[in-house]
């Protein structure tokens, strides 16, 4: 679940998340899909994928590792789909660890006629998150997002997120967000435990910033619409 | 089968509940959700699409969905209904004019096929305002005695001070485990 990074602000701060942005590890998965089997999922490989025509759930379900590249480009999230928000709190102590949230469309007009022009192809697909380490010792998190949709109705929406610490996958998390209303701003919050990390994991992400990064990807009607990408530090504060 | 193979089949299974939480606008649909899952409630303002909250409840996992009341996206109610187990309506009881809209709402969604299965709980809300019905007017109201096809519940709650909201998803998922879980 990623932002766009060029044009977030952070409107709250503690001193677990110290900048921009948050992952949403989650091992919450909807009925719906239910998650392939070991034996029925074919592992495959990004340079594979990068050959396909368009790319489906079961294919990014396949991957081994984080991706270097985007998966689909910007302009085939022909849905208007938005993510403008981005909240996580704390559920132990209901403290919200942070918020932010997209200006709304005229200030980023803003801003794009400011920066005259200017193409990059990652801007606002990805996200860099700084966290304090105290970041990785939560237990119960909620995770919010929230998503405008363009002016078509979206029969089946959905968002499969992987987060790695280099090689390792720690979370896979697929979500149906099924039918979405045209015109429609939807929130969705999981709540969800903080997968369980040794020390020693726990001291080697604290100790390589950006070494733990994730996709986002998202789905209509199985075909991938979007690719967001993000990385993290755990050494805020030190 | 015995209830003890019945209980650890149910503890190892993944117990995941849809629950749909619908009712005019101004309802306190996201009020009652807000609350229920403890976040602030002091600004919310109407929805115009759905909020969902996911989360684990009573070894429950919960998919909760609320949707927009508002009368141009109740056309769209029926795009949730599917896999649905557990039907919320919520009312406000301090809404007497609207009671007849209500009603009429209410049992338009219980002919539909794909909501045969929920449970219904309804949520008699706002009692926290003057001029609240009670829950027992609500349900004369709404002519809930006359409803064979689901099991049903009425509650009164008030989403602003938490009164009867987890008594009332308590009794919805006693109802709906009881239903689903121990029947396979």
């Amino acid at each position: 679940m990623v932002l766009a990074g060029s044009t977030t602000k952070v409107t709250t701060t503690t001193t677990v998340a110290t900048a921009t942005s948050g992952c949403a590890l989650n091992r919450l998965k909807s009925r719906r899909n239910p998650e392939p089997q070991k034996d029925e999922l074919r592992l495959t490989t990004e340079e594979e994928l990068l050959q396909r025509d368009f790319i489906t759930p079961v294919n990014v379900l396949g991957l081994q590792r984080v991706t270097e590249n985007y998966l689909c480009r910007p302009e085939d999230n022909v849905f208007d789909i938005d993510f403008i928000r981005f909240k996580i709190r704390d559920m132990e102590t209901g403290t919200v660890l942070f918020e932010i949230a997209k200006p709304s469309s005229s200030e980023t007009e803003e801003q794009d006629e400011e920066e005259n022009g200017e193409v990059d192809s990652s801007a606002g697909r990805f996200v860099r998150y700084q966290f304090t380490p105290a970041f990785l010792k939560l237990r119960t998190v909620g995770a919010t997002v929230e998503f405008t949709v363009g002016e078509k109705p979206i029969n089946n929406f959905r968002m499969i997120e992987r987060h790695y610490f280099r090689e390792q996958l720690l979370k896979s998390f697929d979500f149906d967000f099924g039918f979405c209303i045209p015109n429609s701003k939807n929130t969705c919050e999981h709540i969800y435990e903080f997968p369980q990390l040794s020390e020693d994991t726990i001291t080697e992400m604290v100790e390589t910033p950006y070494d733990t990064r994730s996709d986002s990807f998202y789905f209509v009607d199985n075909k991938l619409i979007m690719h967001n990408k993000a990385d993290y530090a755990y050494n805020g504060g030190q | 089968m015995g209830l003890l193979t019945i209980l650890k089949k149910m503890k190892q299974k993944e117990r995941e509940v849809r629950l749909l939480m619908l009712g005019l606008d101004n309802a306190g649909k996201t009020t009652i959700l807000k609350k229920f899952n403890g976040e602030d409630i002091d600004t919310i303002s109407p929805t115009l699409g759905f909020n969902i909250k996911t989360l684990e409840h009573r070894n429950f996992k919960l998919n909760i969905w609320d949707v927009g009341g508002q009368k141009s996206l109740r056309s769209y109610w029926r795009n949730y209904f599917e896999s649905t187990d557990g039907l919320i309506w919520v009312v406000d009881s301090a809404d007497r004019l609207r009671l007849e809209d209500c009603k009429r709402e209410l049992s338009t969604l219980l002919l539909e096929e794909r909501l045969s299965g929920a449970t219904l709980l309804v949520f008699a809300n706002k009692q926290d305002l003057p001029g609240a019905l009670s829950s027992d007017a609500i349900k004369e109201a709404l002519d809930l005695d006359n409803i064979k096809t689901h099991h049903w519940c009425i509650r009164d709650c008030s989403a602003v001070t938490g009164k009867n909201l987890l008594i009332g998803i308590d009794w919805l998922l006693d109802d709906i485990s009881c239903r689903i879980f121990t029947a396979d």
